[in-house]
C-alpha cells in the first residue's frame, strides 16, 4: 500500500464533501440571492463615479442567444452553453469535462442609484461587459431663487 | 479516479521554474475538455478575456504550456466591489507523451475558448492488420 496514493483520494474524498457541503447550505450566509462559489459564469462587479461596471466571464457563446435583462432593480443574465454538439464521435474517449456545459442564469442586485434606462451591454474575447449608468438625482444642484 | 493518459496529468516536474513563476503572479487554471478519438487529442481551454495577442502555447520537452492573460475593456478609475476572479492570469501545463506529433498542433481561439489539437503521429495510430488466408 503506498501512502502517497491513499493521501491523494482522502483529499479528493474530503474536497467532494466540502462540495456537497456548500451545495446543499450554499456555503456562507449573506444575501438570499447570493449563490455557491464556482458558479457559470463568473461575475466581477465594481463601479466608477458614473456607472456600475459588471463583467461575467462566460467563454464560448453565441453573444445573440444571451438574455440580459433589468427588472425591478434585479440584472439578470442567463443563456445556454453547449460545449459539445450531441454525442460523443465513435471510438473517442473522454479524458477531461471540466468546462461548463448546460443553462445558466445569474441574478444581480443592483445599488438604488443604478438606471435601467442607461444600459450598455457588450460581448468580447468571451467575456460579457455590462455598463449600468447612475441616476442623476446624486448630482449636487443649484436652485434659483424667484 | 486514475489518469487515463500522460496528457491530462498535470506536470510535476520542473517545480524550481514553476516556483519562480508563482512568485511574480498568480495564476489560474483554467478549464478543460480533453477527447482522444483514434487520430488525436483536443482539447478545449476556457480563457475569458484572453486575445490572441495575450495567448502563448508553448511545446517544450514533452510539456505543453498554456499561458494567458485577460484583458478586460473596463473604465480606468473603477472600484472593484466583488470579485470572483480574482487574477488575470491564466496557466496550465501538461505532460504529452511521443505518441503525438507537436510539430503538427493546431491551435483556434474564438470567444475566449483555445482549441487545441494534437493529432497522432502516423505510426502510433491504432491500425487493423489484415490477415491474409494462405
Amino acid at each position: 500500500m503506498n501512502g502517497a496514493f491513499t493521501g491523494a483520494d482522502l483529499f479528493k474524498d474530503l474536497e467532494r464533501l466540502q462540495r456537497q457541503m456548500s451545495s446543499l447550505f450554499g456555503g456562507f450566509p449573506g444575501s438570499l440571492r447570493s449563490t455557491r462559489p464556482g458558479m457559470f459564469p463568473q461575475v466581477n462587479i465594481g463601479s466608477t463615479d458614473d456607472t456600475i461596471e459588471i463583467v461575467a466571464f462566460a467563454p464560448g457563446l453565441d453573444a445573440n442567444k444571451l438574455d440580459v435583462s433589468i427588472d425591478k432593480g434585479l440584472l439578470t443574465i442567463a443563456g445556454e452553453r453547449t460545449t459539445r454538439d450531441g454525442q460523443l464521435p465513435e471510438g473517442a474517449r473522454e479524458y477531461a469535462q471540466e468546462r461548463f456545459n448546460g443553462s445558466f442564469r445569474r441574478v444581480i442586485e443592483l445599488p438604488q442609484q443604478a438606471d435601467p434606462d442607461k444600459v450598455q451591454a457588450r460581448y468580447v474575447d468571451g467575456c460579457l461587459l455590462i455598463s449600468v449608468g447612475k441616476r442623476e438625482t446624486s448630482k449636487p444642484r443649484a436652485i434659483t431663487v424667484q | 479516479m486514475s489518469d487515463n493518459t500522460q496528457l491530462t496529468q498535470r506536470e510535476q516536474g520542473g517545480v524550481a521554474s514553476q516556483e519562480s513563476r508563482q512568485e511574480r503572479r498568480v495564476t489560474l487554471a483554467p478549464s478543460v475538455d480533453i477527447i482522444e478519438d483514434g487520430h488525436a487529442v483536443t482539447l478545449w481551454a476556457d480563457l475569458p478575456g484572453v486575445s490572441k495577442e495575450r495567448l502563448e502555447v508553448k511545446v517544450h520537452d514533452g510539456s505543453l504550456t498554456i499561458d494567458a492573460e485577460s484583458v478586460v475593456p473596463v473604465p480606468s478609475n473603477l472600484r472593484l466591489a466583488h470579485a470572483e476572479v480574482r487574477a488575470p492570469y491564466f496557466s496550465r501545463t501538461f505532460t504529452v507523451s511521443e505518441d503525438f506529433d507537436t510539430s503538427k498542433i493546431d491551435a483556434t481561439l474564438k470567444d475566449g475558448v483555445l482549441k487545441l489539437t494534437l493529432p497522432r503521429r502516423e505510426e502510433a495510430r491504432p491500425r487493423r492488420i489484415e490477415v491474409a488466408a494462405v
